[in-house]
């Protein structure tokens, strides 16, 4: 059952120049920069425009690709929301928390070892039943989920209408309709985060705070 | 379930970063690395009586616990979805539904998958940034007002010979590697990817994984590996990387060993078309003999390597009109990421080439390799061009591009060069991409396998060039 071989595992042989250039990146972090106060991880399936988002919500710019699987490394940027210094990090496509590929474990290791203060998930909003199981297992492993609706455009043309206000109030986490290829929604979306990160949800919507504090009860017990 | 599910997150008592819900549920699915990881943690009491218990709902019932709970799961969300969404049109096929399913269309599909190729990438790659553009940039820009400037600066400031080769010598940092690197490289690889991303953002490369999938399925790989391979052609160390979006390890390795050995990158390919093409039915010749390689050795590793075929489930992504500003923001971020990682490399190659002549290191080396390239019957002369390949493969193909320059090389021998070269040993960067990815040893067995195997190959390919050549089908 103990799956030894795995590939991706911390004792995994690595170069020397990798190695430097984490120290280097670690050395340059704690002496020029201020640790991020606040930490957001980005998830969801493959192509579902997580790089994008992360692109402007950081403006740093990293390979976007329409092909499911193009970020095999986790990157991450940081941001300013309302003078509150926040870390964003993109990780590569999972289906599920049970992972199937090297990448997905990647996404999910990082999830469980840096407990983000806010995990943004983003889905397609064309797809959205087969995007939701993977929202339920994020709120199901604690984290305070908020929900992105992306390619709202797209969906409106297939003609395809959702209620976000019905679908937070069933779900009990912040949900925003995004565009992430105009930008539309995006501030939206940063309002959002930090109102979830400080526990002031409810101040934006009434039946959201009460889900999220139950939510960091069952992870704190 | 539920009664199982809340008496393991109740045992538990280390931390996973996880809610011991959460931790419970993936224990009943069986994950792996949660299972070792909580068999690590936990009291060998609790591991005992979790795995009982696990074992006890495996047996019970007819669906596995995985079954169930992602049925449940699937079940909510559908339920959810139902509530809050609305259709309002009742959907007619788009026009970029159908030009999709055109696309996957064996025939249909082939044929356009034939046009791009030729147009796309040999027309606009090949021809126009390999022939002109690198024509220009050679002769024109370095050849003329770049190099002879700074070969009398250096004359000037170095009296002795045998240092000034190093920045300036036949294989010098700037006659040699910034040459290569700007002039040679530079306009293959920006059209290159700038194909790449164009067509990547169109949305069209999960059709072509569609596509060829089943051709795929028989070397072992799924359709999924269509990306990497594509992305070969541009630059197989960075291929080599992306090997990570592959499910299983078998996969991962089967496709680094095609890419080290039978895709040619875009600099080599760029060399390969101005010199395979001067001679008639090179390119062809070459072109089917590597593409037969790759079948060859992809079936026969799938047939050792143990393991199961993979499972190929994909998301087919809706075909978009690429946007011009992203298509140049994606070419661009690729070409300083080779840039940087290649310029170095370029300087580190021409300064271990000349310490290599200097301490006559290279000259043992060539003459160790001078054996099998006799014996595959090429003139000695073949052994520097392929010790130079070692270093960088397109390195080694450019090196074979001055020797036809001379005109010192039959039409035969420069085909079955080509071809040796192709299948060589990758280049450094390539190599080191290799060992991180999969350890050394992986590494140094698929580069001890390649060695030979690219002189036998090259064995095979003279006789049989010979043999066309007697029909009258290759030209010398």
């Amino acid at each position: 059952m103990v799956d030894s071989h795995n590939p991706m595992s911390s004792q995994r042989p690595r170069s020397i120049g990798a190695r430097l250039a984490e120290w280097w990146s670690r050395l340059k972090r704690r002496s020029l920069e201020a640790p991020p106060q606040k930490r957001v991880a980005i998830v969801g399936n493959p192509n579902v425009g997580k790089s994008l988002l992360f692109n402007r919500l950081t403006g740093i710019y990293v390979t976007v690709s329409n092909y499911p699987g193009t970020t095999v490394e986790i990157f991450r940027g940081r941001t300013h929301i309302d003078g509150v210094l926040y870390e964003i990090v993109d990780t590569p496509g999972m289906y599920s928390l049970l992972p199937s590929s090297d990448e997905e474990r990647v996404a999910r290791r990082l999830l469980m070892e840096e407990r983000p203060d806010v995990v943004v998930h983003v889905v397609d909003a064309k797809n959205l039943s087969r995007m939701l199981p993977l929202t339920v297992q994020l709120m199901e492993a604690g984290f305070q989920v908020v929900l992105a609706l992306n390619m709202m455009d797209e969906a409106m043309r297939a003609g395809i209408q959702i209620d976000t206000e019905a679908l937070e109030a069933l779900l009990g986490v912040a949900v925003v309709p995004v565009v992430a290829t105009t930008g539309q929604g995006i501030a939206q979306l940063r309002r959002v985060i930090h109102a979830v990160a400080h526990g002031t949800a409810h101040s934006l919507r009434p039946t959201l705070g009460r889900r999220h504090q139950q939510d960091s009860a069952v992870a704190a017990g | 379930m539920e009664d199982a599910i809340s008496k393991i997150a109740q045992w538990l008592r280390a931390d996973y970063g996880l809610s011991r819900r959460a931790v419970a549920l993936l224990l009943l699915q069986e994950d792996p690395e949660m299972t070792a990881l909580v068999a690590e943690r936990e009291d060998p009491k609790v591991v005992a009586a979790i795995q009982q218990l696990v074992r006890e709902l495996r047996g019970r019932g007819e669906r596995s616990p995985l079954y169930r709970i992602t049925m449940t799961r699937q079940r909510f969300a559908e339920q959810v979805t139902g509530q809050v969404t609305a259709k309002v049109t009742v959907k007619t096929r788009t026009l970029s539904e159908r030009l999709s399913d055109l696309l996957i269309h064996p025939f249909w599909g082939t044929l356009f998958l034939v046009a791009l190729l030729y147009f796309g990438f040999y027309q606009f790659v090949g021809v126009f940034a390999a022939g002109t553009a690198v024509e220009f940039l050679e002769d024109t820009v370095f050849g003329k007002y770049l190099l002879p400037p700074l070969v009398r600066f250096f004359e000037w400031l170095i009296p002795w010979a045998w240092l000034r080769e190093l920045f300036v010598g036949e294989y010098g940092i700037f006659t040699l590697g910034i040459r290569y690197a700007f002039a040679l490289l530079f306009p293959i690889v920006t059209a290159f990817f700038l194909m790449f991303s164009l067509v990547e953002d169109s949305g069209y490369f999960p059709r072509l994984a569609l596509l060829v999938d089943r051709l795929f399925k028989g070397i072992g790989l799924s359709g999924r590996a269509v990306i990497p391979m594509v992305l070969g052609f541009g630059c197989d160390t960075m291929a080599t990387m992306v090997t990570r979006i592959l499910e299983t390890r078998r996969e991962r390795l089967i496709a680094t060993l095609l890419l080290a050995l039978a895709v040619p990158c875009s600099a080599q390919l760029g060399v390969m078309m101005a010199t395979v093409s001067k001679v008639r039915g090179g390119i062809a010749v070459w072109a089917l003999f590597v593409f037969a390689v790759f079948l060859l050795v992809g079936y026969l590793t799938a047939r050792v390597l143990p393991g199961d075929p993979p499972r190929f489930y994909m998301e087919v992504v809706p075909l978009r009109l690429p946007r011009l500003e992203n298509v140049l923001v994606k070419t661009w971020t690729r070409l300083q990421w080779y840039l940087w990682e290649v310029t170095p490399l370029f300087i580190v190659a021409s300064v271990l080439i000349w310490l290599g002549r200097l301490t006559h290191l290279f000259d043992w080396l060539i003459a160790a390799l001078s054996y099998p390239v006799q014996w595959v019957g090429l003139p000695k002369a073949m052994a520097t061009v392929i010790l130079f390949g070692f270093f960088r493969r397109d390195y080694g193909a450019a090196g074979l591009l001055d020797l036809v320059d001379k005109g010192a090389i039959s039409g035969i021998d420069l085909v079955v060069t080509a071809i040796i070269l192709t299948l060589f040993v990758p280049c450094i960067a390539n190599f080191l991409m290799m060992v991180r990815e999969h350890g050394w040893r992986a590494a140094l067995v698929m580069t001890g396998f390649i060695f030979p195997f690219a002189f036998s190959c090259g064995f095979v390919a003279k006789h049989l060039l010979l043999w066309l050549h007697q029909w009258g089908w290759v030209g010398s």
